[in-house]
Order: C-alpha cells, then structure tokens, then sequence
C-alpha cells in the first residue's frame, strides 16, 4: 500500500523570486494490486509526484510510505518505467533486461534466462542481441517495460511510458500492458495526460489541477475487467467517464 | 570517376602521399636549398634508419614514455571528468584550475619540470601527462554532464549505489565522448613527446631529429619527420579499430530493425 500525506514540492527558482511550488497538499492512498493514474495538464506536477514516490526526487513536506516504510531513496520494490526508455545503450535488449538481475545477484546463466522469458512476455523474441538504437520506440519501450518487471517491483510507476509513441503503437502496447498487469496485477501509479487511456486502463483516476497541482477529483473507474478496447469504445458507461472527466479538466479551479 | 574511385577506399589517400612526395621532389629540384633534400634522398635514408639499432632504440623510448603518460592520464583524468560531470561541487573545484592550465604549452613548462626531476625520464612522461589530461578531463566531463538522468533513476531503482552508478552506468555511458579526448588526447601526446625531447635531448625520436638538425643531416632530420607522421598515423588507425569495437552501440543506425512496434 502506498500512503502519500500532505505532500507539497518547491522547486528553488534561478531568478532567486519565491521558490516555484510544484504540488501542494496531496495525499492519497493507493491500495495493494490497484491501478491508479494521475492525470493532469502539462507542468501540474504529476511526474514529480511519481518521481517523489519513486524515491527520485524528496518532498518538500509531507511523506510518503509504502507498506507502512518511509520513502527514503530508490528501491527495487518500486520500479520505473520513463517515457523516455532510459535503456542502457551500450547493452543489447537481453542485456538490459537481464541486468536488475544479475545486480541482484543471480548467475548470469539464469538472469538470461528469466530475461528471456520476459522478452517473450513483451512479444519481443528474437531481438536478444539487438541494440536499443536498433529499436523503435514502441519496442524500446516494451524492452524497458521488461526491464522493470524482471527485478520483481510489486509497485510500477509509470510516467507518461506512452506519451512518445504514436497513436497506433500506443494502444498496442495499452492492450499488452493490461494484458500483463491482469496477470500478476501489480500496484501501479501511471501518470499520463490523455483522459482515454488513464479511463481505459485504470481502477482509479486522480485529476490534478493546473500548477501547482492540487487533487481536484478522484473518480473510480468501475468498468468491468478482462477490458477490450474494441467493446469499451462502444460501452455507454466508458463514453460517459471520458466525457465527465473531461469537462472535470476543462472546469476552472476554485482557489482554496 | 570520383565513384569508381571511391570505391577503393586506399587509392586516394595515396594518390595524395604521391602528389606530395613529387611536389616536395619538385621543390627540392628547382629551389636547390641545403636545409631541403629531395624526397628521394629522404626515402633512401628511411630503411637505414630503421635499421639502426640506436635509433630504434630511441624511437622504443619515445613509445615508451608517451605510453606511460598516457596510461597515467587516463587513470587520472576519466575519474576526475567523470565526478566533475555529477558532482557541482567538485566541477566547482576543478574548473578554475582547469581554465588556467589549459593555454599554458605543456611543453613549454618543460625546463621547469626538468629542475625538479631532472632531464631524464620522470619530467619528460609528467608533461605528456599534463598535456593529454586536459582533453582527457574536458571530454570525460562533457560526457558524464549528458548522462540521462532517467538512466541513472532506473540504476538506482534497480539497487546500484552511488560508486556502481558511476562506474556501470556514467563511465559507459560517457565512452563516446571520452573517446572524442583520448584522440585529441593521441595528436597531443605525440607532439608533447616530440617537443619534450627537443628540449630534453638524452633519447628519443625528437632527440634523432634535433641532434641531426644540429649536425646537418638533413636526410636524416626528413626521414625522422616521415618516421614520426607515420607514428601519428598508425596510432590513429589502430585507435579507430578500438573505438569502432567499443562503442559500436553508439554509431547513428541507418534503419531500425524491422518495421513493427
């Protein structure tokens, strides 16, 4: 479970003004096997958020605790999944896979191994020995998605890992995503900025307000799972989330 | 013409080694100077030299000396560059001192070092070690400055400390770049070495060059001249090999893979 109270985030300016305040007075709870995204318009904070969570970047006030443990660095209980791949390009897909397990300690023999089996998970099989510069974005980012689930998270965060795709490889890779994620149904936190995806995918949708962000609405996604694309477009239920959420978006925000 | 040609990747390099051979043969021909043999004489004198045990001797010093610098430098400067590319405080500390060494002619500190460790061995591998290390550094720090930061975030995540993240994922990371100083870094070991030993004479090929000069063999001194242009020019070829094998995964692809997502 991960507990996040009264977190705010200042950024120091260059300008030396008033430090810039990037999130303010966010608590949340997200339960063990949810699915939740945090959406937002562009520069709300909604990454910092999830870096925060991540271990990456320390709040400025608030905490953040994950099965009851203060957050206090990175940890491979939590792993990341960027929009930008962030794969090692110096190490081929079965390299990069295989390396979150060989740090752990396994034999190089059997880190191959469950490497591949998680090559093949993503549909990846028979690019083992390809570079990442030989890759495109969809597949350096399903090779980066298999990075991150061989090291065992039970927490994924995932930051906007879609955002850089286009719109065809994008709903691919949502399919496979959920596909994976029904298997083991690990918690995830996703942040994102396209309303369909975070309603398709999620259990929960937080909408954050523009910067600095503050929780402007929670809606539960009630939608019935195993999930198929092609029926949720047509389901009135699914129509009528995107449509509320976002007007919810468009809406101006009361000061508090 | 020029596609038939390019084809044969040796052929125009050495069209123009020839064109500059004949030229130089040219000049010597209608000029007439003392100090200007023609190429042909130059030539003539390069087997001798090589047969020569003292000046092979000399040349084995010269190898020897920037070999040594230059391992001192890179296991100096790379950790240097690196930290200074992830640390502030320490690109804090070292920049300045960077600034005001990098004009100074390494070479030109030379007498210096010689008060301190003598004309032998010890001044001449400390300058060529004070001049590779500034590219060395520069290069090394360039690079670990544009590691991604995402990179260092999935590390990190993965368990890697602040020493591993440095040594498996900023050094790699960092290669291309570095490899951009340790060339830089090669042109400026060779004539670091050269211009040391001229000031320094006691062996070496810079030691060969001048003491012909002074005794006016100027077969001699050209030989010496073709001898060390081709030093420079193995070396730069057998460094291209090296780096094509290491940092392969670095190159612009052409084509991605195949034409799924």
């Amino acid at each position: 479970m991960i507990v996040i109270e009264r977190l705010s985030k200042s950024f120091e300016t260059k300008r030396r003004t008033a430090p810039h305040l990037a999130l303010a007075d966010i608590s949340l709870t997200i339960a063990d096997g949810e699915f939740v995204s945090v959406l937002g318009p562009s520069g709300c904070g909604k990454s910092t958020l999830l870096y925060i969570v991540g271990g990456f970047v320390q709040p400025s006030e608030g905490s953040v605790t994950v099965g009851g443990a203060p957050v206090t660095g990175p940890g491979p209980d939590r792993g990341p999944v960027f929009q930008e791949f962030a794969l090692f390009p110096w190490k081929t897909v079965l390299g990069n896979v295989a390396y979150g397990l060989i740090e752990q300690g396994l034999g190089r023999a059997e880190a191959e191994a469950k490497a591949r089996a998680l090559i093949a998970l993503v549909h990846l099989s028979g690019y083992e020995n390809f570079y990442p510069k030989e890759l495109s974005g969809g597949m350096k980012q399903r090779v980066a998605i298999a990075r991150t689930l061989a090291y065992g998270p039970s927490i994924l965060l995932m930051d906007e890992p879609f955002g850089a795709l286009d719109a065809h490889t994008r709903t691919g890779l949502q399919n496979e995503l959920l596909e994976i994620w029904e298997r083991d149904r690990k918690t995830v936190l996703f942040v994102t900025h396209s309303v369909e995806e975070a309603v398709f995918l999620s259990d929960r949708v937080v909408v954050l307000t523009r910067s600095p962000g503050r929780i402007k609405a929670e809606v539960r996604i009630g939608l019935p799972r195993p999930r198929r694309r092609a029926e949720l477009l047509v389901d009135r239920r699914y129509q009528t989330l995107v449509v509320d959420i976002e007007r919810l978006m468009d809406r101006p925000e009361e000061r508090p | 013409m020029s596609a038939r040609l390019a084809a044969y990747p040796g052929v125009p390099p050495l069209i123009a080694c020839a064109g500059l051979l004949a030229l130089w043969e040219l000049a010597a021909r209608v000029f007439q100077i003392g100090g200007l043999p023609p190429a042909h004489a130059a030539l003539a004198e390069l087997p001798r030299l090589l047969a020569d045990r003292e000046a092979l001797l000399n040349i084995l010093d010269s190898v020897r000396r920037m070999a040594v610098g230059f391992a001192l430098a890179l296991a100096c400067a790379v950790p240097v560059g690196l930290l200074m590319g992830r640390s502030r405080l320490v690109a804090a500390f070292f920049n300045p001192l960077l600034m005001a060494i990098y004009p100074v002619p390494k070479a030109a500190l030379m007498p210096i070092v010689m008060l301190w460790l003598g004309i032998g061995d010890a001044s001449k591998t400390l300058v060529i070690f004070l001049g590779v290390s500034l590219p060395l550094v520069y290069h090394a720090y360039q690079g670990a400055r544009a590691v991604e930061e995402k990179m260092l975030w999935s590390a990190a995540a993965m368990g890697l400390g602040a020493t591993r993240r440095l040594v498996r994922i900023v050094l790699p990371a960092s290669l291309p770049e570095i490899f951009v100083g340790i060339r830089t870094g090669l042109v400026l070991a060779l004539i670091t070495m050269v211009t040391s030993e001229m000031i320094a004479r006691q062996s070496g090929v810079g030691n060969i060059l001048f003491n012909s000069l002074d005794m006016a063999l100027y077969e001699t001194v050209y030989a010496t001249i073709l001898v060390i242009g081709a030093m420079g020019f193995l070396l730069d070829a057998a460094f291209e090999r090296l780096r094509a094998r290491l940092v392969a995964w670095a190159e612009p692809e052409r084509a991605i893979a195949v034409g799924t997502t």
